[in-house]
């Protein structure tokens, strides 16, 4: 992972990419096509925003981008490797290393303090001997993380006892916990109010070009796409214009 | 990793988890204390039952007129040349009817009219040989052998308390009642010394000859409200050797005390006498009717030194020829043994439904929580868990469930059980209601046994329970569209 060039290279390999991928839901009687053929690259190092109105299939485009939902037709190629012939496991794995996820809901676990949801993704990709054994080193890292987005106090709070930008602060540092190479992002403003989403946004493109992350960034703001470096519109479940 | 870790979160935050664990607690700690007592219940019986039968029983069904039938020692010298035999001692067992002396016939007729009084006042009459004067002069003889310059025998003396547990129940009656107020056991009774039964009792003043002596069951004599020195009269039946008619014959008994062996059925229709006087009551119709034996070691190789007892005696003409002529004590009392060994195994049936009903809650708990923690089931799953990672994580709360539950029901069951006696007083007394009425049952405290075995598979099974019937929410968990619950708030 570490040895893969991160950086902005539109004319190379892209590292994640979608072809022709088409999602259709069935509803009763009808099916439902939400996505009707959608390509798309995301190049090392990159940072997209994903815009279009509500119900043009970003959030579907980005959770079968992110390998939790399988597209019903077309593929994904992490890596130039299709994903969808891997196994279950190979793909959780992924997930685990290779894909940040962050939330419009944020999405913590509500039973966990702030630094055990950040420590989660370790958690789950490591057996308990490796864990154990990383445990502290782990911790610090969880602790820099969550400091370096002002959550250095507040590291033992519930989620019930954050306030919202709060929350999104610790759903990033989950996310990059891992130092995934891809960071997909849906709507991580949404719900915040503008002061506190400023913030927030600040704090994630200084990670992207502090990391160098490949980034995918869902909104319908369009300031906000605007500080991306290029903007994949949808509309109806397709691409519609990719303007750098 | 984050399976333990998550599935232990899970149950500490959400407290509705820790009902499965005490459901779990709750039919551990029940089948095992349960199970102990019965465990218990069954031993002690075999105990009592035992002791008071001895551990085989010969009945000769001999012909009349066969010289062995009017001698007990053929029989004797037989059984006691046996290695497994520790003991065997002559017996004579005839039925009677009490009456008490005074009021002559009365009480007798109103036994027949009563069918419930009849059933007491009918006594089992059991001749039995004591020779602890000789037993107590052996020291003396054998020095005098030895003196005289021959090798002493060993003591060839072997009587009833060799063979049987009477003398335990004799000293047993000198026991004084139980501590509390519910539970007071009447006034004890026992003979003069245990060891000369039918010696007259001290303080008896007889008017005429002096009248032979008895040894009652406790709550026989009890029941009669009968004193020590009490004079009684018993009324049997003979055949008449000539004409072979039954003729009734009476004789009156003076009562030396009592005897409490702890199996009701003896204590309250036994009666012992000297072998020699009962058999002279009969008219010399037979001088013994059995040879109880005691063996080495009944459990080991009862069965075995049954069958070659029988063998034996049928080989050298001591025996009828009928197969049931040498028994067990357990085939005397196979109904009850089997009834109570019944009774154990349905209890058992009975209290894993309550692990069955604890299994369900873990069920439902569960089923809940799957519903209830969909979004977080899809986070896990962005994070990079894996369906079977979900399933396991939501199986590890069953299993703590199962295994802290069990282990914890398994120290409370043990305390339970050990403690079983004191705690049924306890409640007895504060309740003023008599749990378990000890005056029922062959013992005076409740017993339990608990058999090591018998907990691990009770834990063990618990476990399982817990783990079976978490399996199919913790399936549905891990089938679960996470997307679905990550999309909308």
């Amino acid at each position: 992972m570490s040895s893969r060039p991160r950086t902005a290279d539109p004319g190379g390999r892209p590292i994640l990419a979608a072809r022709d991928v088409r999602k259709a839901f069935a509803m009763g009687e009808r099916t439902l096509e939400i996505l009707h053929g959608v390509d798309l690259d995301l190049f090392p190092g990159e940072l997209v925003a994903l815009v279009g109105a509500s119900g043009a299939g970003k959030s579907t485009l980005l959770h079968i981008l992110g390998l939790l939902d399988r597209p019903s037709a077309g593929t994904v190629l992490l890596d130039g490797a299709d994903v969808w012939n891997h196994s279950t496991v190979r793909r959780a794995a992924l997930r685990n290393r290779e894909i940040g996820f962050v939330f419009q809901f944020y999405h913590l676990l509500p039973e966990l303090s702030a630094l055990e949801n950040v420590l989660l993704p370790a958690m789950i990709g490591e057996s308990r001997l490796v864990f154990r054994s990383r445990r502290r080193v782990h911790r610090t890292r969880a602790r820099e993380l969550l400091g370096r987005f002002g959550m250095g106090d507040r590291l033992h709070h519930r989620p019930s006892q954050l306030s919202g930008g709060e929350r999104q602060r610790v759903a990033m540092a989950r996310a990059l916990f891992n130092d995934p190479a891809i960071l997909l992002a849906d709507e991580p403003t949404g719900n915040l109010d503008r002061a506190t989403g400023e913030k927030v946004l600040d704090l994630l493109f200084e990670e992207q070009r502090h990391r160098r992350l490949s980034m995918i960034l869902v909104t319908h703001d369009e300031r906000i796409a605007r500080r991306c470096g290029r903007s994949i519109v949808m509309e109806d479940g397709q691409v519609q214009a990719a303007a750098r | 990793m984050f399976r333990s870790f998550l599935s232990l979160r899970y149950l500490l935050r959400r407290r509705t988890n820790l009902i499965g664990m005490v459901g779990v607690f709750v039919a551990v700690a029940a089948l095992i204390m349960i199970l102990s007592i019965m465990t218990g219940f069954l031993r002690q019986t075999r105990d009592v039952l035992r002791g008071s039968l001895s551990d085989i029983v010969i009945l000769p069904a001999l012909p009349p007129g066969h010289p062995s039938r009017g001698d007990p020692r053929p029989i004797l010298a037989a059984v006691r040349a046996h290695p497994g035999a520790r003991a065997a001692t002559a017996q004579l067992v005839w039925g009677g009817i009490l009456t008490q002396s005074g009021s002559r016939m009365d009480p007798t007729a109103d036994c027949l009219a009563d069918p419930l009084r009849g059933s007491l006042l009918a006594v089992r009459l059991v001749g039995i040989d004591v020779r602890s004067a000789e037993r107590l002069a052996w020291p003396g003889v054998a020095a005098a052998i030895l003196a005289a310059g021959g090798a002493p025998p060993p003591p060839a003396v072997q009587d009833e308390f060799d063979a049987t547990a009477l003398l335990a129940a004799l000293l047993r009656a000198e026991e004084s009642g139980e501590d509390s107020v519910l539970h007071a056991r009447p006034r004890p009774v026992p003979v003069a010394n245990a060891l000369f039964p039918f010696a007259s009792p001290p303080g008896y003043r007889p008017s005429g000859r002096p009248l032979p002596a008895v040894v009652l069951g406790e709550q026989l004599f009890h029941y009669l409200g009968l004193s020590r020195n009490a004079e009684i009269e018993i009324v049997t039946a003979v055949p008449d050797p000539a004409t072979g008619e039954w003729v009734p014959n009476n004789r009156r008994f003076v009562v030396a005390g009592t005897f409490r062996t702890r199996d009701n059925e003896i204590d309250l229709s036994g009666m012992y006498l000297d072998r020699g006087e009962l058999a002279d009551f009969l008219g010399g119709y037979r001088p013994y009717t059995q040879v109880v034996v005691r063996l080495d070691d009944y459990e080991a190789d009862g069965e075995r030194v049954e069958q070659e007892l029988l063998a034996n005696l049928t080989d050298r003409g001591l025996l009828g020829g009928r197969q049931d002529e040498v028994r067990t004590w357990e085939q005397f009392r196979a109904n009850l043994l089997a009834a109570i060994e019944n009774e154990r195994v349905l209890m058992g049936i009975m209290l894993s439904l309550v692990l069955v009903v604890a299994g369900f809650s873990i069920f439902a708990i569960l089923s809940m929580m799957v519903i209830e923690k969909r979004r977080d089931i899809g986070i896990l799953c962005a994070l990079g868990a894996t369906p079977a990672g979900v399933m396991q994580t939501f199986l590890m709360i069953a299993f703590w469930d199962g295994l802290v539950g069990s282990i914890l029901g398994a120290g409370a069951g043990i305390w339970l059980a050990v403690k079983i006696d004191p705690i049924e007083r306890w409640l007895s007394d504060t309740l003023g209601y008599q749990i378990f009425d000890r005056s029922v049952y062959v013992f005076d405290h409740i017993p339990s046994v608990i058999d090591p075995l018998a907990v691990l598979a009770i834990v063990a099974g618990a476990f399982l329970c817990s783990l079976l019937f978490a399996a199919v929410p913790a399936w549905r968990a891990a089938r679960l569209e996470p997307l679905e619950a990550l999309r909308y708030e």
